[in-house]
């Protein structure tokens, strides 16, 4: 059935292209009631649509969502019954969208946000934990880096070297030592301990060396490890490092790898 | 789980602000690049899209699924506050340098962008559903929709006959609807 001129006329309203008196003639038409231009113009609004897709996705700048959910909660709970604020969901929102980003901009996803959404989910829970993981490990990090500063700061605090011995004449390190507070001992060029065993620190005084702490290195051979004040307060004369099986020993049974210059 | 665009709609209208933010995610990365095309800044293109979804918020309510999808409901809003920003640009400012004259004489069918298009599919990349019509019949449409110019409007800056401008809307608008039902 021809539909003229209303097909043509559809055509040009569905890209807003129509003008003039045309243009009064279709929208009165539309009034009336047409199911062809109807059904005309939400194909072409599909098509649109459907092109506005093929082309790559683009990820807005995040303030605009923050700004929208911020809007939303200070009108919504005004103006609607709302549910309570769900933030992890909405911070996993964001990591989504963040996500999909650099998703969006290596692969063309045209479709299926649907299918898509649920894996970027699970990747952006994944991501989230490894970031927290990452997070403590940087935190720790600090703390030691902190600590050692402070140590620095004080003038009870000495620096004492180490020197590698026997199996590890490379190795070297220092310990920065506080009488009271204790100290920081970080070693380089020490090499990995084998399985099941780690390196232990001993401090000794006048008597006995007394267990320091069990710790391990990187694979580039670096080890930093945070060391607790001696019982008593006994004055250290000599720092060293033993080889020991992994959980430690109360009194060194291994070969000596490192002890403190005279 | 499959959730649609159009279940989401209904819950935003119930006042579910998860649902919001989840067609947000879903909807924003497509009418974003549309939206910045018109608009070329983005600044306006960011304004433009938080009042986009703010409306949505507030008019989930209308949307009727029976007369075209969530995406296509979204994507004429998109075009249509985009295209009323510029405008209203264009407006305050008389020695504005007008994006929709800009956007006119650098889109169409231009050897550059036909190039560009080129360029895309011999690198194997998508080249979008609008890039696979022919030239003239794309040529019009972008002066349309991304331009704004009313057929009147196009037919005097492309000095082609009315009929001309209107036979090749309708057409490449048909072929538009066959290119993306070919590949969706």
């Amino acid at each position: 059935m021809s539909h003229e001129p209303f097909d043509t006329l559809a055509a040009a309203w569905a890209v807003g292209a129509l003008d003039g008196e045309e243009r009064a003639v279709f929208e009165r038409h539309l009034a009336d009631g047409c199911d062809v231009c109807e059904a005309e113009l939400r194909s072409s609004a599909e098509a649109l649509a459907a092109a506005a897709r093929s082309v790559p996705p683009m990820i807005p700048p995040s303030q605009v969502k923050e700004a929208l959910l911020r809007r939303i909660t200070a009108t919504g709970s005004a103006r609607r019954e709302t549910l309570p604020p769900r933030r992890l969901v909405w911070a996993v929102g964001s990591l989504v969208a963040v996500l999909a980003g650099a998703g969006f901009t290596a692969t063309f996803v045209a479709t299926r946000y649907e299918a898509r959404l649920g894996q970027v989910a699970r990747e952006a829970a994944a991501l989230r934990a490894s970031v927290q993981r990452d997070e403590a490990a940087l935190r720790e990090q600090i703390a030691v880096y902190q600590g050692a500063v402070d140590l620095l700061r004080d003038p009870a605090t000495q620096i004492v070297l180490l020197r590698g011995l026997g199996p590890s004449p490379r190795a070297n390190g220092r310990v920065i030592w506080h009488p009271v507070a204790g100290g920081h001992l970080f070693v380089a060029n020490l090499p990995a301990p084998p399985p099941g065993k780690a390196y232990e620190l001993w401090t000794i005084g006048d008597a006995a060396p007394q267990p320091a702490g069990v710790f391990q290195v990187d694979g580039s051979g670096r080890g930093t490890y945070r060391i607790g004040p001696v019982a008593g307060g006994q004055p250290v004369k000599v720092f060293a490092v033993t080889l020991e099986p992994e959980g430690g020993v109360p009194a060194p049974t291994g070969p000596m790898v490192m002890a403190s210059v005279k | 789980m499959a959730t649609s665009g159009a279940d989401l709609l209904r819950r935003i209208a119930a006042g579910d602000r998860e649902a919001f933010a989840v067609f947000y995610d879903w909807y924003a990365p497509v009418v974003f690049p549309l939206i910045l095309r018109i608009v070329r800044e983005r600044a306006d293109a960011s304004d433009v899209l938080q009042e986009l979804f703010w409306e949505a918020w507030q008019s989930a309510g209308r949307y009727d699924p029976a007369r075209g999808s969530p995406e296509a409901w979204m994507v004429m809003r998109a075009r249509s506050r985009a295209i009323d920003r510029v405008r209203s640009t264009r407006r305050r400012s008389s020695t504005f340098v007008a994006p929709l004259d800009d956007a006119a004489a650098a889109v169409p069918g231009s050897e550059r962008a036909r190039d560009a298009a080129e360029l895309a599919e011999d690198r194997g990349m998508v080249r979008s559903a609008l890039e696979r019509l022919p030239g003239p019949q794309r040529e019009v449409i972008e002066l349309a929709y991304y331009a704004g110019l009313t057929q009147t409007e196009i037919a005097e800056r492309l000095k082609q006959p009315l009929g001309t401008v209107k036979t090749r809307i309708r057409l490449g608008l048909e072929r538009l609807r066959e290119v993306v039902q070919a590949s969706p």
